[in-house]
């Protein structure tokens, strides 16, 4: 039997519905699930904001959150009702059961309750109290309670709950009893809904991670040396997770005074030889603009992590959206075309990380790795390669008859790439700089130097839409032709993906195509696809429709742009309803 | 009296066998005849001969204006950035890589005025690089504007009538910033100038040397030879340079100003924090660099 539950975690901010979550997707994982989860709590650091924290249980792959959630778990009446409605048909709602008659009128959760749904109330409030001594622990009494109503298996808890609260004694203690209080209740609680777990998938050794984390994983494993950074929402926690793990392994990171700084001494480290990264969101990016520039001039190796949030400005710091793509693109002086990638899920943060260092080496210009709040925060479990994908050295080899008086760092190849000499190379001194240079590296401003240097820094880039072992685009669904095409690049893949998958179960011919590698840019594959559709949809959570502007340049095809800058994910419904509303357009324009 | 007469053919050969041209590029400065930093780039090759610092364990870095075209006028390795990032670049460069002698140059401009906000960061982390600050107050590679450090009622292009910005004292700054080492030095005394770099090198940690240089081009009536020659006195030899507190009192003193050691003190460098932390992390391995050149 296939298992796909979705559970959504009601409650204010400091209630323990975010912890509660984090258990549950974790024990689930250990279980032997394959998890998606997204929360959602507000930018206040302390007070009564609605947390809501969403997991989605399968044993195949799934791209993407549903609409409806199966189960509901209130912690609070308040933040719950709204959410009441997005429960499905047989699906769960469990809550605090209260006393009416003590509430003012529609104040309960059971009130919204509608038909077809499944009311579950439960005394959490006694529950947690008569377990532990304290109301606090509300949010483990209902784990417990739909482990036991569900008949999970409690062991995959309790090593989740000993490990979160190791070190904390009496609260691990507390935390279990009240695990088990619920589960006693929900074992004894007779099932009515349609909502079923089956048998995990057996042996699935999966981690889970957020994108952020994966983006961690993926610089660790990929060698990284230095890291430079400034704090900024929602790309922070990168920092924050190297910062523990890179001295373990006695590497460096530094908190610059800005971004500017963390974007420089990023350069100056890759100039050394060194894998060096930076992470930072749009306002960030902005500030790194100008010094992203003189790293294409000066042919020096960094990282950038950008994980968009909605803007322009200081924008929605704590909301979702991929508007960065024209800056993450062009955004410096000048023709300074720099390589810019963007995964769509969590693993794919992983290989993107790693193979951004690679990247970044081998073509010797910064690369932009393109994240959005949705997907660096975001939960995924993950199977991890048994051994790191990616290759420790990726430096073009310096002949040692090349050194010498006569060195020519950006010496004009056949690939456009010059190999360098890296500072403490005997011979090979040589100076670089922002200032255009011919191939020793000196200022030089005449006409046909300029011409070959533009011509060298772009199409030594061109070489990356064959970079080895790396998903530059990858096409799903209906093959040859078909009514309608999605076409979509980042964390909103995931749901066109699950859009395609609907429509084609509704009968329609489709197909997806994600587009990773954005520049350089994989136009003769994108052209190909577009031709094969009758209709070419782009989804992506901006106003301009940076993307669908991208394809169209570089295919030289038109494309209907489906734009949404509504601060969440993309919603696969409205997606499957605009796929409609054009098949059907262009059935009637045929007929 | 006497005088020996000088041959050019011993002088050459002196200059020679000085090993000094060894730091030298071919690139012939392109500043006016008379600029102040010809003396700079004649101390630096110097001072890294006498320390015995190999051409290619050095990284000179720089900003943008007239000073920062220095690194394609010494024999080292050079990495010419952007205006007012030299010192970030440079931290990068020396986190990365502890066995290169990073020298980051630039002008009054590039350091005090864009890059003034990264001064404070990269002294109060005494991380182990020398900057030396040419400071001619004006922006002569744009030909002449005011610079932070120009004087009150200086006359430039962008200040027609007259400049009515008070000049940042670099000096008193940087020793607030928690600078380690610093001194003062003045092109027209190139002797002194090339001690005092030779001395900021050998400092670990943040040294800053301020470096009073004329511009022969644009000012004609502040930073001259004549005014600044006449006014600049050498520090006190009761002076403590690890008197804080003295240092600063001398730094004030912009109407004669100081030459020499102003304050020195020891203190662990960036490095030094980075490596006791990933100890504390757990780490056990020696170095935290990630491959020598070949």
């Amino acid at each position: 039997m296939r298992t796909d539950v979705q559970i959504s975690i009601c409650g204010s901010a400091g209630e323990g519905t975010i912890a509660a979550g984090d258990i549950l997707r974790n024990a689930l994982a250990a279980a032997g699930y394959r998890i998606i989860s997204f929360d959602a709590y507000p930018a206040e650091i302390r007070g009564f904001g609605k947390c809501v924290a969403r997991l989605r249980a399968t044993t195949e792959q799934v791209y993407s959150l549903k609409e409806k959630s199966d189960v509901l778990v209130c912690l609070n009446d308040e933040h719950g009702i709204p959410h009441v409605g997005d429960v499905r048909d047989f699906g769960a709602v469990i809550y605090e059961a209260k006393s009416i008659t003590r509430l003012t009128e529609g104040a309960h959760v059971s009130a919204h309750v509608r038909p077809g749904q499944v009311p579950y109330p439960l005394a959490l409030r006694e529950l947690s109290e008569r377990a532990t001594g304290a109301l606090r622990s509300r949010n483990l009494v209902a784990l417990g309670y739909l482990a036991g109503l569900y008949s999970l298996a409690p062991e995959p808890f309790l090593r989740i709950i000993e490990k979160k609260f190791k070190g904390k004694g009496a609260v691990a203690e507390a935390n279990r009893k009240a695990f088990e209080a619920g589960r006693v209740v929900g074992t004894q609680t007779f099932k009515l809904d349609m909502v079923a777990f089956g048998p995990p998938t057996a042996g699935l050794q999966s981690v889970m991670l957020s994108g952020n984390a994966a983006v961690v994983d993926g610089c660790l494993d990929a060698g990284i040396d230095n890291f430079f950074g400034y704090p900024i929402t929602p790309a922070t926690t990168i920092m924050e997770r190297l910062a523990t793990e890179m001295p373990k392994r006695g590497k460096r990171l530094v908190q610059t005074e800005d971004e500017i700084s963390a974007i420089a001494a990023t350069v100056g480290a890759g100039y050394t030889g060194a894998r060096a990264a930076t992470a930072t969101s749009g306002p960030g990016l902005a500030l790194m603009s100008e010094m992203l520039g003189l790293g294409v001039m000066a042919e020096v190796p960094s990282v950038v992590f950008v994980s968009q949030r909605g803007g322009p400005s200081t924008g929605i710091p704590t909301k979702t959206e991929q508007s960065d793509l024209n800056m993450a693109l062009y955004g410096s002086p000048g023709d300074a075309p720099r390589i810019v990638i963007a995964p769509t899920n969590v693993e794919g943060c992983y290989r993107c990380a790693g193979k951004a260092f690679e990247m970044a080496e081998r073509y010797q210009t910064p690369v932009v790795v393109l994240l959005d709040l949705y997907l660096s925060n975001r939960y995924e479990t993950v199977v991890m390669p048994a051994k790191p994908p990616f290759e420790p050295n990726c430096d073009k080899p310096l002949p040692k008859q090349d050194l010498g008086n006569g060195y020519r760092r950006f010496a004009l190849t056949s690939d456009g790439v010059s190999p360098r000499a890296l500072p403490g190379t005997a011979g090979g001194m040589h100076v670089v700089t922002g200032l255009e240079h011919n191939e020793f590296g000196r200022v030089n401003e005449q006409p046909e130097n300029h011409e070959a240097m533009s011509k060298k820094r772009h199409e030594k880039l061109l070489a990356a839409l064959q970079h080895p072992d790396f998903t530059h685009y990858k096409r799903f669904g209906d093959e040859g032709r078909v009514e309608i095409g999605l076409l979509a690049w980042g964390s909103t893949f995931g749901e066109c993906l699950a859009a395609m998958f609907r429509a084609r179960t509704e009968g329609m011919r489709c197909a997806a195509m994600k587009v990773v590698m954005l520049q350089p840019f994989p136009a003769a594959a994108v052209a190909e696809f577009i031709d094969q559709c009758d209709v070419v949809l782009v989804p992506e959570l901006n106003y301009q429709g940076q993307f669908a502007s991208l394809v169209q340049a570089q295919t030289g095809r038109l494309v209907h742009r489906y734009d949404r800058v509504c601060g969440g994910p993309m919603v696969v419904d409205e997606i499957l309803a605009e796929m409609l509303r054009r098949v059907a357009a262009g059935r009637q324009k045929a007929a | 009296m006497k005088t020996q007469p000088i041959y050019l053919e011993d002088k050459l050969r002196e200059i020679n066998e000085s090993g000094r041209l060894a730091y030298r590029s071919r690139s012939m400065p392109t500043w006016c005849p008379g600029c102040g930093y010809f003396s700079i780039v004649d101390g630096l090759p110097g001072a890294l001969n006498d320390a015995g610092i190999a051409p290619k364990d050095t990284v000179v870095v720089s900003g943008i204006g007239c000073s920062s075209r220095f690194p394609f006028f010494v024999n080292t390795y050079g990495f010419h950035t952007l205006h007012g990032r030299v010192l970030p670049v440079a931290t990068g460069i020396k986190t990365a890589n502890d066995a290169l002698t990073v020298i980051a140059v630039g002008g009054d401009g590039d350091g005090f005025a864009i890059g003034g906000g990264h001064v404070p960061h990269a002294a109060r982390r005494n991380v182990d690089i020398t900057y030396l600050l040419f400071d001619n107050g004006i922006y002569g590679l744009t030909k002449g504007q005011t610079s932070p450090t120009s004087a009150v009622g200086f006359r430039t292009s962008t200040s027609p009538y007259e400049n009515f910005d008070q000049p940042l004292n670099p000096l008193m700054m940087v020793l607030t910033y928690g600078a380690t080492w610093v001194g003062q030095a003045y092109a027209g005394r190139p002797q002194q100038l090339e001690t005092l770099i030779r001395q900021a090198i050998a400092h670990r940690g943040f040294s800053y040397l301020h470096i009073l240089s004329p511009c022969v081009t644009f000012d004609k009536t502040d930073k001259t030879y004549q005014r600044l020659g006449n006014h600049v006195v050498d520090i006190p030899r009761e002076h403590d340079t690890g008197d804080l507190g003295a240092a600063i009192a001398l730094a004030a003193k912009t109407d004669m100003p100081a030459l020499g050691l102003l304050y020195r003190t020891v203190r662990p460098t960036l490095s030094d924090a980075l490596d006791a932390i990933a100890e504390k992390a757990g780490y056990k391995g020696a170095g935290t660099r990630r491959r020598a050149a070949a």
